[in-house]
C-alpha cells in the first residue's frame, strides 16, 4: 500500500501565488494522466512526487470516477482544487510523457516554468487510422487461428485461410467504423454498439453462405476488437491496490461497454437470423 | 500437430494481437517491440503450463506474474511505467469470447425464458472471464505487491 502521508525532508517556504502554481501544475498532471487511462495509484503517485519535488510539503490526492481533488500543504497553508475529468481514450503515449517530465523535476533538471512548458506542449499522438485498422484486422485473424487451433481434435484443426480472411475484413471495416464515430465525439456505448453490429454482418455472411471451415469461429473473433481489456485490468488492479472506488466505476464501464456490444451482435444476428453464438 | 510447433505457432500468433492493442493504446513506437515480446511470452508460457496440465486461471496467474516482472527491467530500462506496455502484451491472454458468451447468455434469457442450459452458459462463461482477468490483472501488480511496497517502480 501507499502511505497516506508523505513528507518531504526540507520544505521550502512559498508565497501564496507559487504554491498556486505548484497546486495547478500538479492537478493538470494528474488529470491529464486519469484523462488518457492510467491507473489511480499511477496518478496519486505521480501527482504527489511532482509536488513534493516543487517543494510544498505535502500533497493529497483524492481521486473520483469523473473528477480529481488535490490538497497541498506548505507551511500552514492548505490550497485545494477540484477539476473535472472526461475521458479522452486511452494514450499511454501521453503517460509516458508525463511521467518522464515529472522525473525530470525529481532529477532536478526542470523547474515549475520549465514543467510548465514542457506539458504544454505534449500532444496525444496517435498513429494513422489506417495502420491501426489493419493491424487490428490483422489481430482478430490472429485470434481466430488461436481459436481453430483449440477446437477439439474431432474437429478439422488446420488453417481455414478463408475464415481467417472473412474475420480481417469484418474487424477491419469495424474498427474503421469504430474510429470515424470516436472521430465525431459519439458516446463510446453508442460507438460499440454500431462496430458490433457491423463486425457481426460481415462476417455473419460466412454463415449463411457456408463459407470456409468454421464460419462461427470468423463471427466470434471479428468483435474481439472490442472487447474493454484495458478498463477491466485497470479496474482489478485499482481495486487490489485500495482504490475500491475507481475501480467499481471502471469495471462498471467495462461491463456497460460489453453490454452494448452484445446489444449490437444481437441485433445483427436478428436482422441477419444468423444465429452463431449460443 | 507436435508440441514445439504449436508452442512457436502460440507465440508468434500472440505477438501481432499485442502489438494491435499496444496501437489502439498509442504505446509509444520505442515500446511496441515490447508489447510483442511480451505477449508472445505470456501466450506461450501459458500454453506451456496448460499443456502440462495446469488449469487456465493459474497457467494465466502466472504467465502475467513472468511478463510483469520481466517487465519492471525493461521499464527502468526505458523510463516509463512498466503498464504502459504491459497491458497490451496481456491482450492476447484476455478471455474476450467467454465475457461476450456471458453477455448474450444473460440477454438470451431475457429473451426466451431460462433454461438449464442458458444459465450454465452465462454463469460459467462469466465466471471464466472475471478469474481469468483477475488472474491477469494480479499477474501484473505482483512486483508492486511482492518487492515495490513502499518506492515506485519508475
Amino acid at each position: 500500500m501507499i502511505p497516506n502521508q508523505s513528507t518531504a525532508p526540507v520544505p521550502l517556504p512559498h508565497t501564496e501565488p507559487v504554491q498556486r502554481e505548484i497546486t495547478r501544475l500538479c492537478i493538470e498532471t494528474g488529470l491529464m494522466l486519469l484523462q488518457h487511462g492510467a491507473e489511480s495509484a499511477l496518478v496519486e503517485s505521480v501527482t504527489r512526487r511532482l509536488g513534493l519535488a516543487l517543494g510544498v510539503r505535502s500533497v493529497e490526492v483524492a481521486i473520483m470516477a469523473n473528477a480529481l481533488t488535490v490538497t497541498t500543504l506548505s507551511e500552514d497553508h492548505c490550497i485545494t482544487t477540484v477539476r473535472r475529468n472526461e475521458d479522452r481514450g486511452i494514450n499511454m503515449h501521453m503517460v509516458t510523457e508525463v511521467q518522464r517530465a515529472m522525473l525530470a523535476v525529481e532529477a532536478g533538471e526542470l523547474d515549475r516554468t520549465g514543467f510548465r512548458t514542457r506539458i504544454e506542449s505534449i500532444k496525444p499522438e496517435r498513429y494513422p487510422r489506417w495502420v491501426v485498422a489493419l493491424m487490428i484486422g490483422l489481430s482478430c485473424a490472429c485470434f481466430a487461428r488461436l481459436a481453430q487451433m483449440s477446437l477439439p481434435a474431432t474437429e478439422d484443426r488446420s488453417w481455414d485461410w478463408f475464415g481467417l480472411g472473412l474475420t480481417f475484413a469484418a474487424s477491419s471495416t469495424a474498427m474503421l467504423v469504430r474510429q470515424w464515430f470516436a472521430a465525431r465525439h459519439f458516446n463510446p456505448l453508442v460507438n460499440f454498439f454500431a462496430s458490433a453490429f457491423v463486425a457481426t454482418s460481415i462476417a455473419g455472411q460466412g454463415v449463411i453462405y457456408k463459407l470456409g471451415l468454421h464460419p462461427k469461429i470468423a463471427m466470434a473473433s471479428c468483435v474481439l476488437l472490442l472487447v474493454p481489456g484495458f478498463p477491466m485490468i485497470n479496474s482489478i488492479s485499482d481495486m487490489v491496490k485500495g482504490y475500491i472506488n475507481t475501480g467499481l466505476s471502471r469495471g462498471m464501464m467495462a461491463v456497460l461497454l460489453g453490454s452494448a456490444t452484445s446489444a449490437g451482435i444481437i441485433l445483427a444476428m436478428t436482422v441477419w437470423n444468423v444465429w452463431g453464438w449460443l | 500437430m507436435n508440441i514445439l510447433i504449436q508452442f512457436l505457432q502460440n507465440m508468434a500468433l500472440a505477438a501481432v494481437p499485442a502489438v494491435g492493442f499496444g496501437l489502439v493504446f498509442n504505446v509509444p513506437r520505442s515500446a511496441l517491440v515490447y508489447c510483442a515480446a511480451g505477449g508472445a511470452i505470456g501466450r506461450g508460457l501459458r500454453f506451456l503450463l496448460i499443456t502440462a496440465g495446469m488449469p487456465i486461471e493459474l497457467a494465466t496467474f502466472v504467465a502475467a506474474s513472468v511478463v510483469s516482472l520481466l517487465g519492471v527491467y525493461i521499464a527502468q530500462r526505458l523510463r516509463a511505467h512498466p503498464k504502459v506496455f504491459t497491458v497490451a502484451a496481456m491482450i492476447p491472454m484476455i478471455p474476450g469470447v467467454p465475457f461476450f458468451t456471458a453477455l448474450l447468455a444473460v440477454v438470451e434469457i431475457q429473451r426466451r425464458g431460462l433454461t438449464p442450459e442458458l444459465l450454465n452458459t452465462a454463469i460459467t462463461s462469466g465466471l471464466r472471464a472475471m478469474f481469468i482477468v483477475a488472474a491477469l490483472a494480479v499477474g501484473l501488480a505482483l512486483p508492486g505487491l511482492l518487492f515495490y511496497r513502499r518506492k515506485p517502480v519508475v
